[in-house]
C-alpha cells in the first residue's frame, strides 16, 4: 500500500488486473491431529507430550501420597514409638492400620486415579476426534 | 489332623481344576488363545483370574505363619504385595496393554528395537519364574506333609504334574477360567473357617495374645536393622509386583487399555478383601498355638488351627477346606508362573528349527512349559527349606531391580535406549541375585548379613540408575521409532492413529 496522506484520493490512471498471486498454490488443508500424530509432525509430538506428561502427573501424584502416607509410617513408629502403644478397642494402632485401614484406602486411591487418568484420555480423544470430523481433508476439498 | 478329609479336599481341588481346564480346552483352538487367551477376557473374570495366580502359598500359608512368628513388622507383606498393584496400575496397565506385545521381553524388543535386550529380558523371566515356582513347590510338600504324613516330594511332584498337564493341554484360556475359580476357593476357604474360629474366640473369653512386646510393637529391639529390612521389603513388594512375569502376561489378556485399568482396581479390592484374613489367623495362632514357633513349622498354622481351637469332625472339615485353599494356592501360582515362563521360553523355541522344519506356536509352548517346571521342582526337592514368604521376596526383589525400571522407564521415558536398558537389567539383577546367593551359602552375620537378606533397597536403585546413566551415555542409540512407540503406548484405543512399527 502506498503511504498517502490520509484523507487524500488515489489516482486511478488505468485498468488493474486482480489475479491471486497464489493460485497456482495448493489450497491451503488444515490437517486433523490425528493425522499431525500419525505423520510425527511438531504439532502432533506436542499434543502426545501433553498427554504423556498429564499421565504422568497423574502417577506422581499416587506415588507422593503412597510416599508420604504408607511409606512414613515405619519412620513415624520409630521416631514417636508412644503412637505404637496407643489402642482402638483394645488393637493396638499399628496393627489396625496395616492389618485393615491401609487396604481400602489403597483401593480408593486406585479409584481416584482411574477417574483422573480416564478423563485426561476423554479430553485428549475429543480434541483429536472433534477437530477430525469438522474439517478432515475429505469434506475440506471439493 | 484326619487324614482321609485331607486327601479328599486335595483330590477335588485337583479334579475341579484338571476339569476346568479340560473345558478350557475345548474353547482353546488358536495359538493366541493359547498365549493370551485371545486378548478377550472381560475385567471380572480377569480380576478373578490374577488374584488367583497371584494369591500363592506365601500369601494363604506364609502371612499368618510370618504374623505369627515375628508380629507387627510382618504386616508389611501383605501391605506391599497389594500396593504393588496400585503401582503396576499407575505406571504400567493400560500402556503395557497397549505395547500389543505377548510378554516382557515381547515389550523390550517393540520398544528398544534390540534383539538382545529381548534375550536379556528372556533370561531374567525365567530367573525370576524359577524363584517363585521353587517355594510354591515346597509349599506343596509341606502341606501333604502336615496332612497326610507322606514325604514332602509327593506334594511337589503332584503339584508339578497337574500344572503341567494343565498348560499343555488348553494354555491361557483353560488357566483363566481355573484362575479365577481358584480365588473365590481360596476366598472361602479363608474366610467359612475363620467364623467358627472366631466364634469360639469369643465363647473362650477372648483371650489375648500373650507375647513379648517387640511382636506387638514394630521396631522395638531390631532399631536400625528393623527399619532398613522393612523399607527393603517395601521397596521389593511395592515395585516387584509390576515385573512378576505372570502378572504381567496376565495384562495382554484384557480387550483394551481401559479395560486394563479396571481389571487392576478390581484386582486391588480383591487383594484388600483377601488380605484382612491372614492376619487374623496368625494372631489366633499366637493365642492358640505359639508351640508351632518354636518347633519351626509357623507356616503350618492356618492348617493347624482349626483342629486345635475347635476340634472333632467339624475342626476336620473346616482343616479340610484349609487345606483345599492352600493346595489351590500352589496350583494356582505354579500355574501362572510355567504358563508364564513357558511363553517366553516357547517363543525363543518357535524361532529355532528342529531337523529342518520349524516347530508350531504350540508344540514349542507344551516342551516348554514341561521344561521349565523340572528345574525348580529339582531344586525344591534338594533345597532345605526357607520360610516360604521369604524366598518368595527374593523374586520380588530381582523383579523390581530389574523389569520394573525397564517398564517404568521404557513406558514413560524416550530416552532409554536398549544398551542402557542391558546394563542395568544385567546390573539391577546380578545385585539382587547375589544377595539369596550369599545369604543361602554364607549366611553372614551383622550389617552384611542384613543387607544382603533384603537386598531390594540398594539393588532398585542400581538398577533405575545403570539404566538411566547407561542410557545418557549411549544417547546416540535412542530407537528412531521411539515417538512412535509412544504414540502406541499412550493414545487411548478409541483414536484412530496409525498404530503400526515404522
Amino acid at each position: 500500500m502506498n503511504a498517502s496522506p490520509p484523507g487524500s484520493e488515489p489516482k486511478y490512471t488505468g485498468r488493474v488486473r486482480v489475479t491471486s498471486p497464489l493460485a497456482a498454490a495448493p489450497r491451503h488443508v488444515r490437517r486433523s491431529v490425528r493425522e499431525e500424530i500419525d505423520e510425527s509432525t511438531g504439532v502432533g509430538e506436542v499434543y502426545m507430550r501433553s498427554l504423556i506428561r498429564s499421565q504422568f502427573r497423574a502417577a506422581l501424584t499416587v506415588v507422593t501420597t503412597l510416599a508420604l502416607s504408607l511409606g512414613a509410617l515405619p519412620i513415624v513408629f520409630r521416631l514417636a514409638h508412644d503412637v505404637t502403644t496407643y489402642r482402638v478397642w483394645s488393637i493396638p494402632l499399628p496393627w489396625l492400620i496395616l492389618g485393615a485401614v491401609a487396604y481400602p484406602c489403597l483401593v480408593v486411591l486406585g479409584w481416584l486415579y482411574v477417574r483422573q487418568a480416564e478423563r485426561a484420555e476423554r479430553d485428549f480423544s475429543e480434541l483429536v476426534e472433534t477437530e477430525s470430523g469438522d474439517i478432515s481433508p475429505e469434506t475440506d476439498r471439493p | 489332623m484326619n487324614t482321609t478329609y485331607g486327601v479328599i479336599a486335595i483330590s477335588v481341588v485337583a479334579v475341579a481344576t484338571i476339569g476346568i481346564g479340560a473345558f478350557g480346552l475345548r474353547v482353546s483352538r488358536t495359538t493366541s488363545d493359547f498365549y493370551v487367551a485371545s486378548r478377550s477376557v472381560r475385567p471380572w473374570l480377569n480380576s478373578s483370574a490374577i488374584g488367583g495366580e497371584y494369591l500363592s502359598a506365601a500369601s494363604f500359608l506364609g502371612v499368618a505363619g510370618l504374623v505369627l512368628a515375628s508380629g507387627a513388622d510382618m504386616l508389611w507383606y501383605p501391605i506391599g504385595w497389594t500396593t504393588g498393584y496400585l503401582l503396576l496400575l499407575v505406571f504400567v496397565a493400560a500402556p503395557l496393554r497397549r505395547s500389543g506385545a505377548y510378554t516382557i521381553p515381547d515389550f523390550a524388543q517393540v520398544r528398544l528395537q534390540s534383539e538382545r535386550a529381548r534375550q536379556v529380558a528372556t533370561v531374567l523371566v525365567v530367573a525370576v519364574g524359577w524363584m517363585y515356582l521353587m517355594p510354591q513347590f515346597q509349599g506343596a510338600g509341606l502341606t501333604v506333609r502336615t496332612v497326610t504324613g507322606a514325604p514332602g516330594w509327593v506334594g511337589s511332584v503332584v503339584v508339578a504334574t497337574i500344572v503341567v498337564v494343565n498348560v499343555i493341554s488348553g494354555g491361557m484360556r483353560s488357566i483363566t477360567f481355573v484362575q479365577a475359580f481358584q480365588y473365590w476357593l481360596k476366598l472361602t476357604a479363608l474366610l467359612v473357617p475363620l467364623f467358627f474360629l472366631l466364634d469360639a474366640w469369643t465363647s473362650d473369653g477372648r483371650p489375648s495374645p500373650v507375647a513379648p512386646s517387640d511382636w506387638i510393637d514394630p521396631f522395638t529391639s531390631t532399631g536400625a536393622t528393623g527399619l532398613y529390612l522393612t523399607y527393603s521389603v517395601i521397596a521389593a513388594t511395592f515395585l516387584g509386583t509390576m515385573g512378576l512375569p505372570h502378572v504381567v502376561v496376565r495384562f495382554y489378556t484384557n480387550p483394551d487399555g481401559h479395560a486394563a485399568r479396571r481389571t487392576t482396581l478390581i484386582v486391588l479390592a480383591l487383594l484388600g478383601v483377601f488380605y484382612l484374613l491372614p492376619t487374623i489367623y496368625g494372631v489366633l495362632g499366637r493365642i492358640y498355638a505359639s508351640d508351632l514357633v518354636d518347633s519351626g513349622r509357623s507356616d503350618a498354622v492356618v492348617l493347624e488351627l482349626p483342629s486345635r481351637i475347635l476340634g472333632g469332625t467339624s475342626g476336620e472339615v473346616l482343616a479340610a477346606l484349609l487345606t483345599a485353599g492352600a493346595f489351590a494356592a500352589f496350583l494356582s501360582t505354579s500355574s501362572g508362573l510355567t504358563m508364564a515362563i513357558a511363553g517366553v521360553v516357547g517363543q525363543g523355541l518357535a524361532r529355532q528349527t528342529v531337523g529342518g522344519r520349524r516347530l508350531s506356536g504350540i508344540a514349542s509352548l507344551r516342551i516348554a512349559a514341561a521344561c521349565s517346571v523340572l528345574v525348580p521342582l529339582g531344586l525344591a526337592l534338594a533345597a532345605e527349606r526357607i520360610a516360604v514368604a521369604n524366598s518368595v521376596t527374593f523374586a520380588f526383589a530381582l523383579a523390581a531391580s530389574t523389569f520394573c525400571p525397564l517398564l517404568v522407564l521404557g513406558i514413560w521415558w524416550r530416552g532409554l535406549t536398549a544398551r542402557g536398558a542391558i546394563i542395568g537389567l544385567i546390573g539391577g539383577g546380578v545385585g539382587a541375585g547375589i544377595g539369596p546367593i550369599v545369604t543361602i551359602i554364607a549366611a553372614p552375620s551383622g550389617w552384611f548379613g542384613t543387607v544382603m537378606s533384603q537386598p531390594a533397597l540398594w539393588s532398585v536403585p542400581l538398577g533405575f540408575g545403570l539404566m538411566i546413566v547407561g542410557s545418557l551415555v549411549t544417547r546416540g542409540s535412542i530407537p528412531r521409532n521411539v515417538a512412535r512407540t509412544m504414540v502406541r503406548l499412550h493414545t487411548p484405543e478409541r483414536v484412530a492413529v496409525d498404530r503400526r512399527d515404522r
